[in-house]
């Protein structure tokens, strides 16, 4: 098999802080908090109501050919970061529907909203009087098939369900269907929506904040559920180059692995091995990372979890280390998505993404740890990683470098 | 890039050492092939539902013998979905003799909704219970699509790539196809693949609005899990097995109208041939996906025919299962090997699994019996 180099051209953000990755971007470098009042469903009963919802999305804006009537938010958030994606990597769409291109995304909930409608109806008038228009639209493979119909994509056409982790999942796959030779391109990332039974089942845990988001410090509370598409154009980097186009960064290579321990408690060793897995994939040394984006969900059992598992992969010296959920709260299946792009922004522009919300580092977490409190700082970033934890025990690194 | 510059490769054959099934049918290959020839013997029916069941045959397992395959500790929030699962990967892993092996090993999971039991009981409970949030906790975890995967990987010890698959009726067929990837990429020495479905009220009322499927086709459930490796490494260990895995192509064609799909899926299977190495003179026997759907029936007889150029003997798994939307192409692949079972040994020995979906998505995996 021909083992091909992947570039990454074109980035799609639809966010509670910006649309588009420019406009992501701004707001990333800002610590801007997305957060606000729920207005995606009726929040009545609820003691916490507060989550990261994107109120401005216009799907029929940014769409070209899809019926947004159609299509589930999960799905109109991935198709719409998809087409953002490919306007910002100047390929041809003609030229994409030609090739052999793909979309695998992914996602933790699914198309929960129309789930949610569903079950809406069920309730209050039976089974058998489900509007039958929901029914296409409620599988989850619909997100990624999506994004398929609007590029009109003839290649891979998959959702990757596997809970908080999938897009980095989705986007380790996409890699290798283009390192192979199995696909010409691909569009890779996830998409998830705010709903009742997720902000539900957070609470019931234990693990939802009550306003604010604060992954890292001492007074943190928990997640903020959190909505948005993000999406990656991978490209063999010789075409890339071949056609001058502006090149993000390189998909070095990624770690999976499996805690194989518990449901819902994860595992540092298991994910500390992730790492080392990540690194020997990508060929590079922990001493080349220079940022890592952080699963950093916002509750204390990711905090030390994660950063234990960082210090035992890279021992005393951490590179900086932030979690972009501090502002966008828990997008969930696109979760790694959005953290994949921060990290090709801060390769390309040469920052270090912030973790907003820090008032106090919680000093649990052990000395030499810089999360860039707040604010942007400027910093040359060569390799970034990016770290994505799940339910099921399913850790996915991936690793971006810049090109030589 | 110019059209079709990503010609892949010749793919390396894996071989299946292992396979565990529970079906309408019963539990292993053995009923399977009997089920072939006449329906399940003796299917159970779905549990009682307060919103009745459409008027459609269901075919729900005769029993889920559960203590027999997975004794009784440690099972008490682990749903019907997932114990269905669980049943099929003991199976399997206990026939490759890889049980307590597993740190090498992968789980790749086809389904496109979850176990929708638990999904709808959790979000039914934010309707119905006095506060919304009051959701029942040990549900929770299983609510995510992926506890399926994760379960079979605590339970199992498996400790390499763990993925779950959603391309509607072709799930299985793209989870084959991602074991295939993950194997070739180092990214696990074996990989424990397969699909589940489950019939459930919503999934029946589901079916009969979405008007896919004939009035008479029967709604079934079932799984059925494989462990594949690669065959030279296999070979080279001493281990035999059931059946080779060649390549497995896939692509969406959902913009486009039943001609459309039928080229679409056409020019898949010739892809998978290519890859394969494998002629269409030398296709025996295709085990198809679409029998009783009214619309992809005919796109997929369509096809094959336009992809093989003659008509090949098929194989209706559905006849013997049911319906098993994202489990059917693991069904499919077990209906053939079960198939294989029966008949003596030379012939057939080269056979095509596909699949075409109302959702576009289209797949066809290359299996050649293993001598």
């Amino acid at each position: 098999m021909p083992d091909r180099r992947v570039a990454v051209t074109g980035l799609g953000a639809v966010s509670c802080i910006g649309t588009g990755v420019e406009a992501f971007t701004a707001a990333i470098r800002e610590g801007r908090n997305g957060a606000s009042e729920i207005s995606s469903f009726d929040t009545d009963g609820f003691p916490y109501t507060v989550a990261c919802e994107v109120k401005d999305f216009e799907p029929e804006r940014l769409l070209r050919r899809i019926d947004t009537a159609r299509w589930g938010r999960s799905a109109l958030f991935a198709a719409a970061a998809a087409r953002l994606a490919v306007e910002d990597s100047g390929l041809d769409p003609g030229d994409l529907s030609a090739a052999r291109t793909g979309s695998i995304m992914g996602t933790t909930a699914g198309e929960s909203q129309v789930l949610m409608e569903v079950v809406d109806q069920w309730m209050s008038q039976g089974l058998k009087a489900v509007d039958p228009r929901l029914v296409p639209m409620a599988p989850a493979s619909q997100i990624a098939n999506a994004v398929s119909a609007e590029l009109h994509l003839t290649g891979d056409s998959q959702t990757i369900p596997t809970a908080c982790s999938a897009s980095n999942m989705a986007l380790g796959y996409a890699y290798d269907l283009v390192r192979t030779g199995q696909a010409d391109f691909m569009l890779a990332g996830g998409a998830d929506a705010v709903n009742r039974s997720c902000h539900a089942g957070f609470y019931r845990l234990g693990a939802l904040a009550e306003k604010v988001c604060r992954p890292f410090d001492v007074n943190r509370s928990g997640i903020l559920t959190g909505e948005g598409g993000a999406v990656l154009v991978l490209e063999p980097l010789e075409h890339a180059q071949a056609r001058g186009a502006r090149i993000y960064g390189e998909v070095l290579g990624y770690g999976v692995n499996c805690d194989a321990k518990h449901m819902v408690n994860p595992d540092a060793s298991s994910f500390a091995e992730c790492i080392r897995i990540a690194h020997r994939f990508a060929g590079v040394e922990a001493s080349q990372v220079g940022y890592i984006s952080a699963h950093g969900t916002g509750t204390r059992t990711n905090d030390i979890t994660e950063v234990t598992a960082v210090r035992e992969a890279f021992g005393d010296h951490i590179p900086p280390i932030s979690s972009v959920k501090s502002m966008i709260g828990h997008t969930m299946g696109a979760a790694s998505a959005f953290g994949a792009i921060a990290c090709l922004k801060a390769i390309q522009e040469g920052f270090l993404p912030p973790t907003a919300n820090l008032e106090e580092l919680d000093p649990a977490l052990g000395p030499g740890l810089d999360v860039v409190p707040n604010v942007a700082r400027p910093g040359r970033v060569d390799v970034a990683q990016n770290q994505g934890l799940a339910f099921g025990g399913n850790n996915v690194v991936t690793v971006f470098g810049r090109v030589a | 890039m110019t059209a079709g510059a990503a010609v892949a490769a010749p793919v390396r054959p894996l071989l299946v050492t292992g396979c565990g099934v529970v079906s309408p049918a019963g539990v292993g290959l053995a009923p399977l092939a009997g089920a072939l020839e006449s329906g399940p013997a003796a299917p159970g029916a779905p549990e009682d539902s307060p919103d009745g069941y459409p008027p459609q045959p269901l075919w729900a397992l005769p029993e889920l013998p559960v203590a027999e395959h997975l004794g009784t500790k440690g099972l008490r929030h682990v749903d019907r979905f997932t114990l269905m699962a669980l049943i099929a990967c003991r199976s399997a892993l206990r026939q490759a003799g890889a049980e307590g092996d597993g740190a090498d090993i992968g789980v790749v999971v086809a389904t496109s909704t979850g176990s929708l039991r638990t999904l709808s009981e959790v979000a039914c409970d934010t309707v119905l219970q006095e506060k919304p949030y009051m959701v029942n906790p040990g549900n929770f975890p299983n609510v995510v699509m992926n506890a399926c995967g994760g379960q079979i990987a605590i339970k199992n010890g498996l400790r390499a790539v763990n993925s779950t698959i959603s391309g509607g009726q072709v799930s299985s067929l793209a989870a084959v196809r991602f074991a295939r990837t993950a194997i070739e990429g180092g990214r696990a020495s074996r990989v424990l693949v397969g699909g589940v479905e489950e019939l459930v009220p919503i999934s029946a009322w589901g079916w009969h609005l979405s008007q896919a499927l004939d009035a008479e086709a029967p709604i079934g459930e079932g799984t059925a899990m494989f462990l594949l490796e690669d065959a030279e490494a296999a070979r080279e260990a001493g281990r035999t097995g059931l059946a080779e895995v060649l390549a497995c192509e896939v692509g969406y064609h959902g913009v486009d109208d039943a001609d459309g799909r039928a080229r679409g899926l056409a020019a898949c299977v010739g892809r998978a041939l290519s890859r394969s190495g494998v002629l269409p003179d030398e296709v025996d026997v295709v085990s198809v996906g679409a029998a009783g759907h009214r619309d992809m029936e005919a796109v997929e007889e369509r096809a094959l025919r336009a992809a093989l150029g003659r008509d090949v003997p098929l194989i209706r798994a559905a006849t013997a299962v049911g319906e098993c939307y994202s489990a059917s192409g693991a069904l499919q692949l077990a209906a053939l090997l079960a198939s294989w079972q029966e008949a003596p040994d030379g012939d057939p020995r080269t056979g095509l699994v596909t699949s075409v979906g109302d959702d576009g998505n289209v797949g066809c995996l290359v299996v050649r019996r293993w001598l």
